[in-house]
């Protein structure tokens, strides 16, 4: 069998094309490497040399309000590493967390509510785990239509008002602080701790991961692939329920507006981090750092005189860099 | 009888006989219902939704998803509201062109960097809603043209205004775009099966921007006639447009894993949303109640597409050998 000229010199034409377009990527992997790196450099000695930054008031107010996004955050790591992409639907699991959270605290007691507010989260989230994992239906869609059933069921339950506590808070527990770091802030990297050892050292964490890369090669393997998934809905469910239990105790009131405008920086952490979209690779410790980033950038941009609008503005363009940054360390 | 199995298994009229359905089960419980003023406001809905869900679809159809539209939207009614009060067709061009940018943007990074066009859109989603938020000075806007907005108002024969028109012309071009043209038998090709498209010559690439680009431009130009007809905008209120778009979408028979869908399909599927929206309207009920419905049948068609459903289903019906 003799292959036509003209089909081998288009072969060799594609070959060719092949080697060139991998020595530019071994290029560009080098240079995403030293952007990356400037980055940081930039973002570190922008820090150090804004007035204010490095005093206690500004860190203690980025520690606090950083905590309740992180709390998202950290949840929404577990679904993206299982493969779920991403949930549109944690700010309104925070919203009736902690709604539940109080609703039931005036009735039964603070640790009543706290207790009903993780299981409203979970089982709000769980139930889209279990069409996720068990049907494959796409989870974007799913968390759609489930953060607008919660909006919607949640009106006529409040009234469109919000609710107020009638017992106290424990403001004792609120605070308290460990080394100088608010109450919210050592929930939050105890949530992130937890979470990292579970991806880290139990069997589920590993099959989250495995799931994440491959489902068909999960199903291959016998891992029981519907309730894994299903378990991360729930573990994200349950952090989204901390922050909200966190917001309605600081605040003691509760309302469907607590979570509107969540979704889209707890994602953000998430990418910033270094933890892939497509599901498999990242971690629950990526996520505090990508927080944080945001975080520092927030407060850096409100203490170099820049006013709230332009925060939507640079995280986007943060987020748009850090994927394009991290776009060669995925091939 | 054989006929009417046919074209009920016809996927492409599948949302047709749903938006029958939903007409039929409306008129059944309330025979006022079938009125012009209904009509007009599921027109409305039509026009504010369908472009929206038109480039989102494509996206889909693509195998991409546009998550910027809802951000592009907002942003295109600010750009306008600022720059068209003199002129409103200057206003129409910069944000048509704005929108149109980013998205060309958005497609050429996802096809050159082999993106995840979830994640890119991402960005562009809170850039567009950035622009917004700053060009406004996160306030909302009067538009000082009432004669542009009083002349978006008129409505033809009690029921057609320009904003609906522009609508229908839009679908109706993308229609015949699709179904008749090389470019569109490229774009269900390259949704279908992409490499199977790139060997056979298709102009991926290309196809990524075009289809990117016109996803923001259309999300763009609902925004502008949204905002001319309102004659305000403001960067927070209207960007609740992502979640009637996708349903419309799906329920006009895209498929989110690509290839499947037409314009004309997803034209009935923003219809069966208009006509449920206003019929819940003229029937009384609280929004919430809608909402609900909505999501309920937004949850159920995303069951229904999923693969471990949708295959049995095919079984069941026959479509395909077990």
């Amino acid at each position: 069998m003799t292959v036509p000229d003209s089909i081998g010199s288009a072969v060799d034409a594609a070959s060719l094309w092949r080697v060139c377009v991998r020595r530019l990527h071994g290029v560009r992997r080098h240079m995403l490497v030293a952007g990356k790196w400037g980055l940081g450099l930039a973002l570190a000695a922008e820090a150090l040399l804004t007035p204010g930054f490095l005093e206690l008031p500004a860190l203690l107010s980025l520690l606090t309000t950083v905590s309740f996004i992180g709390c998202v955050a950290v949840g929404m790591t577990l679904i993206t590493l299982g493969g779920g992409i991403m949930s549109l639907s944690l700010g309104a699991t925070v919203g009736a967390c902690s709604i539940v959270c109080l609703l039931v605290a005036n009735q039964a007691g603070v640790v009543a509510g706290m207790a009903a507010s993780v299981a409203c989260g979970c089982v709000l989230t769980g139930a889209q785990g279990a069409m996720v994992g068990y049907l494959r239906a796409n989870p974007i869609i799913v968390s759609i239509a489930a953060s607008v059933l919660v909006y919607a069921i949640a009106q006529p339950i409040t009234g469109n008002t919000a609710i107020y506590a009638d017992v106290p808070m424990p403001k004792a527990l609120l605070s308290t602080t460990f080394f100088g770091a608010p109450f919210e802030f050592v929930v939050f990297v105890v949530l992130v701790a937890l979470t990292q050892l579970m991806l880290s050292f139990s069997r589920f964490g590993r099959q989250i991961y495995l799931v994440g890369t491959s489902f068909r090669a999960a199903q291959a393997a016998r891992i029981r692939v519907g309730p894994t998934v299903l378990g991360a809905y729930a573990w994200a469910g349950a952090a989204s329920a901390v922050a909200g239990i966190l917001l309605a105790l600081r605040y003691g009131r509760a309302s469907m507006d607590v979570g509107i405008g969540m979704d889209y920086p707890a994602i953000a952490a998430v990418l910033v981090g270094g933890t892939a979209i497509t599901g498999g690779r990242g971690s629950a410790f990526r996520t505090f750092g990508g927080v944080m980033i945001i975080g520092i950038v927030q407060v850096l941009l409100l203490l170099r005189g820049f006013r709230q609008e332009w925060q939507f503005l640079i995280t986007g363009v943060v987020v748009l860099l850090v994927i394009l940054l991290n776009s060669g360390a995925q091939r | 009888m054989r006929l009417l199995c046919k074209l009920a298994r016809n996927p492409h009229l599948q949302p047709l006989g749903l938006l029958v359905l939903v007409i039929a089960g409306f008129v059944a419980t309330n025979p006022s219902m079938l009125s012009v003023g209904t009509g007009a406001s599921t027109l409305e809905t039509f026009a504010t939704v369908g472009p929206v869900a038109l480039g989102l679809g494509l996206t889909m159809l693509m195998g991409e998803f546009d998550l910027s539209v809802a951000g592009i939207f907002g942003m295109a009614g600010c750009i306008a509201v600022l720059s068209g009060v003199a002129y409103p067709w200057l206003g129409l061009f910069l944000a048509t062109g704005a929108g149109a940018m980013l998205g060309a943007v958005q497609g050429l990074i996802i096809h050159r960097l082999r993106l995840a066009s979830i994640g890119v859109t991402l960005g562009g989603l809170l850039i567009s809603i950035g622009v917004a938020y700053v060009l406004t000075g996160s306030s909302a806007l009067f538009y000082d043209n009432m004669g542009v907005a009083m002349w978006m108002g008129t409505k033809w024969l009690d029921l057609l205004s320009a904003r609906t028109a522009a609508a229908i012309v839009l679908f109706a071009s993308m229609a015949v775009l699709v179904g008749f043209t090389r470019p569109g038998r490229d774009l269900i090709a390259a949704g279908s099966d992409r490499q199977a498209a790139l060997v056979a010559g298709v102009d991926v690439g290309g196809l990524m921007v075009a289809v990117f680009a016109f996803s923001g431009a259309a999300a763009a130009l609902a925004g502008v006639l949204l905002s001319y007809s309102l004659a305000s905008a403001s960067p927070a209120g209207l960007s609740d447009v992502l979640v009637p778009a996708a349903t419309a979408a799906i329920l006009g028979g895209v498929s989110l894993g690509g290839g499947a869908g037409r314009p004309l399909g997803i034209a009935a599927g923003v219809l069966v949303l208009s006509v449920m929206r206003a019929g819940f309207n003229a029937l009384g009920a609280e929004p919430w109640i809608s909402e609900a419905v909505m999501a309920m049948v937004l949850l159920i068609v995303a069951a229904l597409d999923a693969p471990a459903i949708s295959q049995s289903l095919r079984r069941l019906s026959g479509l395909q050998p077990p």
